[in-house]
């Protein structure tokens, strides 16, 4: 009975906690102009919903590139002398595809120290 | 009064400080002053505090600034006169009176509780139209990608009227900038900086305010490097030392249509508030009469 009950008891004190979070948050008071974006007194003319280049990107591309690199390798290494020229060419494919994302670093201008 | 009263009213009063004609000094001065804090959105301020004249065709924006104050605000005209009834007149050089009464007030709405901008759309947030993009949600166009002038990373080009009370540009000024992420794309001069006088030309208020933009301290501006961070060859760092050696800067900036863009935003800020004020104008008003 536990069982079925716990949850169904965290799922609803979960909702009752974010029902209550978004009354405290509420701002219904807040008028039309209240609202609009703070530009010192002028008016946008574009909305303010756009994309916003994250220029860590090409950094993250690399470092999860060469990261799976290291983590398929250590087990790899371990069972490299009893699997043998499969194992080999396993590696050479994963490593042709994660090299593509390297390939994908070095022309976005991750190696260049600026 | 309970103590709980009590203790609120030692506390520093919020400020959002819109600077008119000849009031850059004015509240540069009242930043020093303690028991109230300037803060750089009205949304975080509890009073605003209009400083020196501003002309009636910046009456729609001090309104929309009247709006961004959250209720409970207050309004206190520092030697300007009051472009809309709300509020308290100061003409005297002591405000803080009255800053603490307005601290207390709760001023009526100026603006119609209306949307700025028309609603168009199909749906009942402005969505539809056609391509994932579609859709005005309030009468305002998505963002666009458009080329880029830095990386060639395309990304969406912003295009908004700043000013004239953005606590980070020259008071008065206004400009139509597009901007791609934080790059500035071009700029057009709407309306110039507003008259500083010969005071606002002084090397304490312009310095003072250009610290305060940079957000280190007149003490921590005297330590070894501190000014390291300015870019190089902009002449910030030259201007901002000679203004913290007391001396008086005369450079006047070439148009500001042909020097911000390809600028960052933070280093476009720190480069216009490296002129003084009234060279500044200047440069804006040739470029409006060429």
């Amino acid at each position: 009975m536990t069982h079925i009950a716990m949850p169904i008891i965290l799922v609803l004190l979960a909702i009752a906690f974010t029902i209550a979070i978004q009354r405290i948050g509420a701002q219904g008071s807040a008028t039309w102009p209240g609202r609009a974006p703070f530009l010192g007194g002028g008016l946008p003319e574009t909305h303010a919903w756009q994309r916003f280049h994250v220029r860590y990107y090409p950094m993250a591309v690399l470092f999860i590139a060469f990261e799976m690199e290291m983590m398929f390798m250590y087990p790899w290494a371990v069972v490299y002398v009893e699997t043998g020229p499969v194992a080999l060419a396993e590696m050479g494919m994963f490593l042709g595809i994660l090299s593509i994302g390297i390939l994908y670093g070095w022309r976005e201008g991750v190696f260049r120290w600026q | 009064m309970s103590l709980l009263s009590a203790l609120a009213r030692g506390a520093e009063i919020p400020i959002f400080a819109a600077t008119g004609t000849r009031g850059l000094a004015l509240v540069e001065r009242l930043a020093r002053r303690p028991g109230l804090r300037l803060v750089a959105s009205p949304r975080h301020a509890r009073v605003l505090l209009v400083a020196g004249a501003v002309d009636a065709a910046h009456q729609r924006a001090l309104e929309r600034l009247h709006a961004q104050v959250p209720p409970p605000r207050g309004t206190v005209w520092w030697q300007a006169p009051p472009l809309f009834a709300r509020g308290e007149t100061v003409a005297g050089d002591d405000p803080l009176p009255a800053i603490r009464r307005a601290a207390m007030a709760n001023d009526p709405d100026q603006r119609p509780d209306v949307p700025p901008h028309p609603w168009q759309g199909m749906g009942p947030h402005g969505q539809g139209g056609t391509g994932m993009m579609g859709g005005n949600p309030h009468g305002r166009p998505m963002a666009m990608t458009a080329e880029d002038i830095r990386d060639g990373l395309a990304l969406d080009a912003y295009t908004a009227r700043f000013g004239p009370f953005l606590p980070m540009l020259p008071p008065g000024l206004v400009m139509d900038l597009t901007l791609q992420g934080d790059v500035i794309v071009s700029a057009h001069v709407a309306s110039p900086p507003f008259d500083q006088g010969p005071e606002g030309d002084r090397p304490a208020p312009c310095a003072a305010r250009m610290l305060r933009l940079m957000g280190i301290g007149p003490r921590a501006a005297r330590a070894r490097g501190a000014l390291l961070a300015l870019s190089k060859g902009s002449g910030t760092r030259r201007r901002l030392s000679a203004w913290l050696r007391g001396e008086e800067v005369t450079e006047t900036p070439e148009p500001l249509p042909d020097a911000l863009p390809g600028l960052e935003w933070a280093e476009a800020v720190l480069w216009l508030a490296s002129f003084p004020p009234s060279r500044l104008r200047a440069a804006c008003m040739q470029g409006q009469a060429a």
